[in-house]
């Protein structure tokens, strides 16, 4: 029993930390154009569907790494064009469109990729034994990864120039268009960055999950929830809130069965909203 | 399909509704629908009735949001509600029709209480997300079966019976199709009716007034959070009656009407016909189903078409169909 909490522990918080790669995308994405991006999951399931297509047709896994981020940069930065810009002045109808641009997501999958769940086999193929149990490499590679791509964002952010321009953007809108920042392509730059770190976070989960056109409505409200719980816009405070979100619920599930586990976290998540609504680790923005 | 002021002097609310449909074209359209089951067959008169349940589920939204600004995710939730309401009503209760409606309203606006006086203390976006994760709450427990001691095995239950309706000493029976067609689009009416009362009521001004500016409002006095909070519990009721009236025209009912994409089908057909007017939502919904029964046979994914127009309605006609066909209607009538 102690064996089977360690371990679902440790899965929770490897699909915790997958969560806060995407959330940080969503967050990212909302501090700036100020959207709620209802189609960020299914952006994460276009990414697994391109990791399934890459390893389909080169037989080579890795390869989706490199390729599926850059697809999502472009695809992002073709919907901001596309879509999101025209209509930044009314933020509620570009949450509409984003709604609409999940529906064509999902339905393209569907008319492309099928209907039915595919998996990918590990890629790595090796197993340890981590308390009895013959536990996958691959997992604590993914791990490792969406610990590096977390790192990198907040790199980006914080020690380099266009990092500090969205910094500026997402602190106070008017007086950094005002100095001159090139906000056009700060909010492009941005919304393919958000896209990308979702589609990234599709390819690492891919071989861990089962691949399919719903994926998306399952992760969105995941990442709502650290969202919210972290603190809209409060960027550190989401990556810590997914974590801690998906390992309790990984504890609570080696008690009970998987929905009753997200039954509480939901409920846990309604408490923090009735008493602190502007989330747990709330900081003034400012 | 509207109530509409017979003399349309009220040009001021910019509710452009007012000034272009004068009383001749509310009593054309009465006339048409009342015409209408005759000239088509039986299983169409279903089907125009089915567009009008949706139409007033896509309605509850278009209030929510034109008139109360608040992009809710939750209609789906207050939808099953009401079917829920509705099957326990008949089931538990042994009511007949009227009773069983009556209880599905009920049970939508129970379920409503708690989750707007949550949902109505957030602002702006924070909104969307607590709607979303709140029925992701109700489905996620009633997908887990932990339901059936809280709720019995009343949420999918179906008829299992044709509905009758009693009306003092005579009492018809769902059995004809003219019958379902006639209750369906009367309720509906009725319903519209109420809501128009209540969007052009001071209690829906003073919504409008919060939502165009909501630090104005609350310094003439209103008390914002409780006036949203009103305007959600009533608008979730309308959406479990529509609940009922679906669970009585097509006697099946089912876990998926929880789910918020179901929530976000109502957004998308309101959207599409326009959210500004009480109308629109009708109009889009018609769009959405009759392109679901022509379009679908020859191209399977119709919704990327859906989703495309959509984009373009939002891009480019932000007041939806109906608003772009009252505004060519208008541009031609100009004294």
């Amino acid at each position: 029993m102690p064996e089977l909490v360690v371990i679902l522990a440790i899965n929770g918080l490897i699909w915790g930390l997958i969560i806060a790669l995407i959330a940080l995308g969503l967050s990212i994405i909302f501090g700036l154009l100020d959207i709620v991006n209802v189609a960020h999951g299914d952006f994460f399931m276009v990414g697994t569907v391109l990791a399934w297509t890459v390893i389909s047709y080169t037989g080579n896994f890795w390869l989706a790494f490199l390729i599926v981020p850059l697809i999502g940069m472009l695809l992002g930065c073709a919907v901001e064009r596309l879509v999101i810009k025209p209509i930044e002045n009314s933020p509620a109808l570009s949450i509409v469109a984003c709604f609409g641009l999940s529906l064509i997501l999902q339905e393209t999958v569907r008319a492309t990729f099928g209907a039915t769940p595919k998996r990918i086999l590990d890629p790595i193929g090796i197993t340890i034994p981590l308390l009895g149990l013959n536990y996958q490499i691959y997992r604590l590679f993914a791990a490792a990864v969406a610990i590096a791509a977390i790192v990198a964002f907040f790199l980006f952010l914080h020690k380099t120039k266009f990092g500090t321009w969205m910094r500026a953007v997402r602190q106070d809108r008017e007086t950094a268009i005002a100095l001159g920042l090139p906000s056009d392509r700060i909010f492009l730059v941005t919304f393919g960055l958000g896209t990308s770190m979702a589609m990234l976070g599709g390819v690492v989960a891919a071989p861990i999950t089962s691949v399919e056109f719903r994926l998306g409505l399952d992760v969105l409200p995941l990442c709502f929830m650290a969202v919210i719980i972290g603190g809209m816009g409060n960027l550190p405070g989401t990556a810590a809130a997914a974590v801690l979100l998906a390992f309790i619920e990984g504890i609570i599930t080696s008690f009970t069965e998987p929905t009753t586990a997200r039954i509480i976290s939901l409920v846990i998540m309604s408490v923090v909203l009735l008493v602190r609504p502007e989330g747990i680790f709330a900081r003034r923005r400012t | 399909m509207k109530a509409v002021p017979v003399a349309s002097s009220a040009p001021s609310l910019g509710v452009w509704l007012a000034r272009f449909t004068p009383g001749q074209g509310f009593v054309l359209l009465a006339v048409f629908l009342l015409v209408l089951p005759w000239l088509v067959p039986n299983y169409q008169r279903v089907f125009v009735a089915e567009i009008f349940v949706w139409g007033l589920f896509a309605m509850s939204f278009a209030i929510v949001f034109g008139y109360g600004g608040m992009l809710s995710f939750a209609q789906a939730v207050f939808f099953g509600a009401g079917c829920y309401g509705f099957n326990l009503g008949t089931f538990y209760f042994g009511f007949n029709t009227w009773g069983a409606v009556i209880s599905a309203v009920i049970a939508a606006m129970l379920f409503a209480i708690p989750i707007g006086y949550i949902a109505t203390r957030v602002r702006h976006h924070h909104f969307l997300i607590v709607t979303v994760i709140i029925s992701v709450l109700v489905t996620t427990i009633l997908d887990s079966g932990h339901w059936k001691w809280l709720a019995g095995p009343y949420v999918t239950r179906s008829l299992t019976f044709v509905p009758e309706v009693p009306l003092g000493i005579v009492s018809f029976s769902f059995f004809s199709e003219m019958v379902a067609y006639y209750f369906t689009v009367i309720m509906v009416m009725l319903a519209v009716a109420v809501s128009w009362l209540l969007v052009h009521s001071p209690f829906g001004r003073a919504l409008l007034a919060i939502r165009d500016n909501e630090t104005r409002a609350k310094l003439i006095g209103l008390n914002v959070n409780r006036l949203r909070w009103i305007m959600f519990v009533i608008a979730a009721g309308i959406a479990g009656y529509s609940g009922a009236l679906f669970a009585l025209l097509a006697r099946f009912t089912n876990l998926e009407f929880f789910h918020w994409t179901y929530s976000g089908k109502a957004v998308v057909m309101a959207i599409i016909g326009g959210v500004g007017t009480l109308i629109g939502p009708f109009v889009g919904t018609a769009f959405y189903l009759l392109s679901n029964e022509y379009l679908s046979q020859f191209f399977q994914q119709f919704v990327i078409g859906v989703g495309i127009i959509l984009l373009l309605v939002i891009r480019y006609a932000p007041e939806g169909l109906w608003g772009l066909f009252a505004g060519w209607v208008r541009s031609h009538r100009s004294p």
